[in-house]
């Protein structure tokens, strides 16, 4: 009788679950953090010749409010930092998207002292998309992949964020020394 | 050669020291100047119309054991350029700051400061981080500086197990 209900209640909640992945997957907002030149795509996919729209998304201002961190490009150390200030902002289920080589190897930028060569060290990744920079096509078709993972629960970077946050942070301070920002807007 | 840049490279040369002029371009020209007499020629220049200070920058000649200080001077109008150069001994790079007479060279200052190691004494600000954050190594811009070595050292690389760059010339 009790184990009954427990099933129960565990179909309840993966049914539930499932419905909230199909509603999140269909509404997505994008809090766009353009570091490098990949930002420049972005435009052509939002706008009406590729219509970014038709997938459900939209831009979004700020992160709280915002489902999906757009890294658009080479990361410096110095944007590192505030990109993980503002991925930490985020409320769960957050998904980050990568543009380009840059941030998956290095890129042009491979031996460049001040930009980092893998951010899947420091943030865990959910989509990458590559070409230098990347055409609309390739943009539209990542953010459908991204779609298709939410689907079918393979987009779980949050999670392995909260679970592995120590190597996480660990990386971190290893490339980056200390994480609190101190500049002139901080003081 | 431009008249004004012509007239203004024959006043600065009446009035300082100057080792070297060169002709850049039509339009702009470059003076060499021993380092004490850069502040005087900058608020000289100034005063002849050079309102704007463009850019200062610095050229580190490893071989000559020296540091190369740029200051870019603009005239706007009569549109001609000016740059003022004066090396430095590059073991002891120490020179005085000019922003009492163009206070923009704040920023520079403190950009020549972080990427080559140039001290400017009277400019407090120029010791502050600006670009590089938590910088623990040579001021990057300086030649004896290894880029690669650096980021392999601080940055994890990614690993490939098969090599993608053989797999392009059609063998
Ligand atoms: S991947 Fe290419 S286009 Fe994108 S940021 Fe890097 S260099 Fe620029």
């Amino acid at each position: 009788m009790g184990e009954g209900i427990i099933e129960k209640d565990k179909k309840l909640k993966e049914g539930w679950e499932g419905i909230s992945r199909f509603f999140r997957a269909n509404s997505l907002w994008m809090l766009m953090y353009c570091t490098g030149c990949c930002a420049i795509e972005l435009p052509q996919a939002m706008t009406s010749r590729y219509d970014m729209e038709r997938l459900g998304m939209g831009p979004m201002a700020t992160p709280r409010q915002a489902d999906v961190l757009l890294v658009t490009g080479y990361l410096s150390v110095k944007t590192l930092r505030r990109v993980i200030y503002a991925y930490e902002q985020m409320s769960t289920p957050k998904y980050l998207v990568a543009f380009g080589p840059c941030p998956i190897n290095g890129g042009i930028y491979y031996d460049a002292y001040a930009v980092i060569n893998r951010l899947d060290q420091y943030l865990p990744v959910d989509v990458y998309i590559a070409g230098c920079m990347p055409k609309p096509e390739a943009v539209m078709n990542g953010f459908q992949d991204l779609i298709d993972g939410i689907k079918n629960k393979t987009a779980d970077g949050w999670k392995r964020y909260r679970d592995n946050y120590e190597w996480y942070r660990k990386n971190q301070i290893e490339s980056l020394g200390e994480l609190r920002i101190k500049d002139e807007f901080h003081e | 050669m431009n008249k004004h840049i012509e007239s203004v490279t024959e006043a600065v040369k009446a009035k300082f020291d100057v080792l070297n002029t060169e002709i850049v371009r039509d339009t702009q020209a470059a003076v060499d100047l021993k380092p004490g007499d850069v502040h005087a020629a900058l608020a000289f220049l100034k005063a002849q119309g050079f309102r704007q200070l463009s850019m200062l920058t610095c050229v580190d000649w490893l071989e000559d054991k020296e540091f190369q200080l740029v200051y870019l001077l603009f005239d706007w109008d009569k549109g001609v350029r000016l740059q003022m150069r004066a090396r430095l001994d590059r073991d002891n790079p120490k020179f005085t700051t000019v922003t009492n007479i163009y206070p923009g060279a704040q920023y520079y200052e403190r950009d020549v400061h972080e990427f080559f190691g140039v001290e400017f004494e009277g400019n407090p600000m120029s010791y502050k981080q600006l670009f590089l954050e938590n910088w623990d190594d040579i001021p990057p811009m300086r030649k004896d500086f290894n880029s690669r070595a650096y980021s392999d050292k601080k940055f994890p690389v990614r690993e490939y197990k098969k090599d993608f760059t053989k797999a392009g010339d059609g063998k």
